[in-house]
């Protein structure tokens, strides 16, 4: 029962101040090709004959993406104020609706889109999972408490 | 499963809120458990039996659902 692979409470909080900024970033980047030049630096990246090469690259990307991936983390999997063990069992169901919205818009995607629009969608379906859950897991929450009032 | 939380809490007087504070749960799992929607864990059942002095027996009953 104490090993329930969560951040403590605060980190809800903490995530949420990182995933805003990453996020309207993100989309800058996806949508405006926002790429600022302070942000340009020699990269390593693992390339297709050499196993590690270095080049120039805008880092927007690569920063924007992994605190979205870190700070959703945080969000999603943070303890509620009291982690009980019903809190648990929302939780759970929460993941498994999760999953299955993403692989399902997935399925749908890998049908019908083509092209750049697929790999659009690719990136976007690298996070939905995650931001399914919290909507789900949050919206699920209150009800709960709406409820009882 | 029938819970009788509902009488047991009127008895002894206190809130949700206060059950809920003395097993250690939000307030959400004791309404949850007390409209039957949620099935508390053996260690929970124990718990909230504590607090009103009573035997889980005495508080929550199995109906014929559960058999099936």
């Amino acid at each position: 029962m104490k090993a329930n692979f969560l951040f403590p409470h605060k980190f809800k909080k903490i995530g949420w101040i990182i995933f805003i900024p990453s996020v309207v970033t993100g989309a800058l980047y996806l949508f405006f090709e926002v790429t600022p030049d302070f942000l340009i630096a020699k990269a390593l990246f693992i390339g297709d004959n050499d196993l590690f090469s270095m080049t120039n690259n805008n880092l927007i990307d690569e920063i924007s993406g992994i605190l979205i991936i870190i700070s959703s983390l945080m969000i999603a999997f943070s303890k509620e104020k009291t982690e009980d063990e019903y809190i648990a069992k929302i939780r759970l169901e929460s993941l498994v609706w999760a999953t299955y919205v993403n692989y399902a818009i997935l399925i749908i995607g890998i049908a019908l889109v083509y092209g750049t629009n697929f790999l659009f969608m690719l990136i976007f379906n690298m996070f939905t999972i995650l931001f399914f859950f919290i909507i789900r897991f949050n919206w699920v929450l209150y009800k709960l408490k709406k409820a009882e009032k | 499963m029938k819970n009788s939380l509902k009488v047991e809490r009127a008895i002894l007087d206190i809130t949700q809120e206060e059950l809920a504070k003395r097993t250690n749960v939000s307030r959400q799992t004791v309404n949850a458990v007390e409209k039957g929607k949620y099935v508390p864990s053996t260690v929970l059942a124990l718990k909230m039996a504590s607090v009103f002095g009573k035997k889980v027996d005495d508080i929550f009953t199995l109906e014929d659902d559960d058999w099936r």
